[in-house]
């Protein structure tokens, strides 16, 4: 629902923001000038994981925080688990080889089915039909119509992932491999069939295939609306992601954290488990989403973005040999310099969603995948700290216990949080592009807002650890507060 | 509306949507159960905490899918079986998605149409807990003898 007013200035905001995982609002000040004056981005969900797992014995970390999200209860659940790990006295490396397989192949399905998702569910969208379509368009019912093989390959690429997940975790959404100090099942010579002969599933091929031919379409995409795709909500700033310990490679299960600024000085290359000294958080009254931020740089400086684009520029390659192709040709759009292009983040997705598949495929010819050391053993220790790339960036789950296993502490900083500073500044550079002197604000204007959001494919619960339903709303405000405009779906 | 069952469940999909851990919410997944229970083929039962957009394509290879859920609205007899609808809207989130608007993504992907129900199962309880309400477990057992009465017609 959109609302018009005469007077001058004004506060827009959008609630809810649609096809983004979560409940949140944006709200846009307008001054007497026609002019935005503010734009914020409020995350309207609040639900306390990290204060009431106090209490409960460590071992149901990894059970209990998976419980933040149906679309990446994987990523918090391996997150968890790594600290776990450590907390029986084992280290990510001294997992036996076939946990540390198993747990990665879990992890590249749940990356590869978030990712299919997130582009052929909520972004296609607005790239198939322009910003400008109308809002009833707006739909994967209309991405069907449109290009029904599209949208099969979408439903059996995030399928395959899905599949992975259920048949390493038992089910799903919320399945248990974890546990502390390797995973408590092997994989079958069957289950490993089910995923290479393509008899009941499209199978790994096919997914690399599809994969590629996904790329293309972006690619071409991008060659038709080269423009709008490379500036719109693009602005210079630090990225932050994992990376490979030995030689900088992308690395999304264990890894250093790396971070760059904009034009591409390393600001920071640190073992993951030093995180808590280089990283404060800031809080904002409007929000319930901290603002992480590297702490020698401050806050006004010292924040990252996190994800794909993040990743596609931290790491100085991809270890697997299609995506490195891709990625070559992608690093070309920013002359081989950062790339600061926000929508790029798109296709950088899809990017690593053919890394994943290339991974996927490396595992699951690997006999030893199949092997049945599972655990190993070390001596307890009170804190445990797990970092991984989940599909929308950097995860990191903290616990400390007291010496009876029982938690005492727990710090998660989700992706989305590290991202909390770039969607804001997302918002407000698209909102004085977008709105400034206008004589009347349109939906698909307050869609393009939306756009900026969804580019970082953010996950609102797992980013305030909230429960429910989920929509987000904009509204335009005068400089006194007062709400002249709103819009409502 | 009347459908005819058997315990093979042929070309018949039953959806369980719900949550075992929040009491009554486990509604649907009990029905399964009990289904199981009577005999009736287990490969043909799903069981979901939501349905998913890929739900599409299972549902596409079934000529009929029936819906079990559990719901808050007052129902004689403490459920309600009834002939569901396609709908082309679509919600804004991918975390769930509404029967109806399944069977419209089905329709448009994959041009299929199955017969479809949904079975709402009255509940009252929905806290922390594993176990049903009491008054839930009845409406459980009168939503069952419904179901047994379709399979009697049938044999």
């Amino acid at each position: 629902m959109l609302k018009s007013s005469k007077m001058k200035t004004k506060k827009i905001i959008i609630e809810p923001v649609t096809r983004v995982e979560g409940h949140g609002k944006v709200t846009i000040k307008i001054d007497e000038n026609g002019k935005v004056s503010n734009a914020y981005l409020h995350i309207v969900e609040f639900r306390g994981f990290e204060k009431f797992i106090q209490g409960h014995p460590y071992w149901e970390a990894p059970v209990l925080v998976q419980r933040l999200c149906g679309i990446c209860p994987v990523s918090h659940h391996l997150a968890a688990a790594k600290a776990i790990d450590q907390l029986v006295g084992v280290d990510p490396e001294n997992l036996s080889p076939t946990a540390t397989k198993l747990r990665r192949l879990l992890h590249y399905g749940q990356v590869f089915q978030s990712h299919a998702l997130h582009f052929f569910y909520l972004a296609s969208p607005d790239l198939l039909f322009g910003i400008n379509a109308p809002a009833e368009k707006r739909n994967i019912v209309a991405v069907a119509e449109a290009n029904k093989e599209l949208a099969k390959k979408g439903i059996l690429m995030r399928k395959f992932g899905q599949e992975i997940i259920k048949a390493l975790a038992g089910k799903k959404i919320h399945g248990i491999i974890a546990t502390p100090g390797g995973v408590h099942k092997t994989f079958t010579k069957e289950e490993r069939s089910y995923f290479l002969d393509g008899n009941q599933i499209p199978n790994i091929d096919t997914m690399i295939e599809w994969s590629q031919e996904i790329i293309n379409f972006i690619k071409s995409y991008h060659a038709q609306n080269s423009d709008w795709i490379n500036n719109f909500a693009a602005y210079p700033s630090n990225h932050l992601s994992l990376v490979n310990k030995e030689n900088g490679a992308m690395e999304l299960y264990d890894g250093r954290l790396r971070s760059i600024n904009f034009a591409g000085n390393e600001l920071l290359n640190i073992e993951d488990i030093e995180y808590k000294y280089h990283f404060k958080e800031a809080v904002e009254p409007w929000s319930f989403l901290k603002f992480p931020y590297m702490s020698k740089y401050g806050r006004k400086d010292g924040w990252s973005r996190v994800g794909p684009l993040a990743r596609l520029n931290t790491c100085t390659f991809i270890p697997t040999p299609l995506a490195e192709k891709e990625r070559i040709i992608f690093k070309q759009q920013s002359n081989n310099s950062v790339n600061n292009m926000t929508m790029h983040t798109h296709w950088a997705r899809l990017i690593e969603m053919l890394h994943c598949a290339e991974l996927m495929k490396e595992l699951l010819l690997d006999d030893e995948l199949l092997s049945d050391d599972l655990i190993r053993e070390g001596i307890p220790r009170t804190k445990g700290i797990g970092i991984i790339e989940a599909p929308r960036g950097t995860l990191i789950h903290e616990y400390h216990t007291d010496n009876q296993g029982i938690i005492t502490k727990c710090n998660l900083i989700v992706s989305t949080t590290h991202n909390n500073e770039a969607m804001n500044k997302a918002v407000k550079q698209v909102a004085e592009d977008i709105l400034t002197d206008v004589p009347e604000i349109t939906e698909p204007m307050l869609n393009q807002i939306e756009i900026a959001i969804r580019a970082y494919d953010p996950c609102l619960s797992c980013a305030t650890h909230a429960l429910g339903e989920m929509p987000l709303i904009v509204e335009i405000e005068d400089n006194h507060g007062n709400l002249i405009d709103q819009k409502v779906r | 509306m009347e459908i005819l069952l058997t315990k093979k469940l042929d070309k018949t999909l039953i959806i369980g949507i719900g949550n075992n851990t929040r009491q009554d919410d486990g509604l649907g997944w009990c029905f399964l159960d009990a289904l199981e229970k009577e005999g009736f083929n287990i490969d043909n039962l799903l069981y979901k905490y939501q349905l998913m957009v890929e739900d599409a394509e299972t549902i596409s290879y079934y000529d009929t899918v029936i819906f079990v859920d559990a719901c808050k609205e007052n129902l004689k007899n403490g459920f309600s079986f009834e002939t569901l609808q396609l709908s082309l809207k679509l919600e804004f989130t991918t975390h769930s998605i509404p029967p109806s608007q399944l069977l419209g993504l089905c329709n448009n992907v994959y041009i299929k149409k199955p017969k479809a129900y949904v079975l709402k199962i009255e509940g009252f309880e929905w806290d922390y807990q594993i176990n049903l309400s009491e008054k839930a477990n009845q409406n459980l057992e009168n939503a069952l003898a419904k179901i047994k009465t379709l399979t009697s017609k049938s044999s």
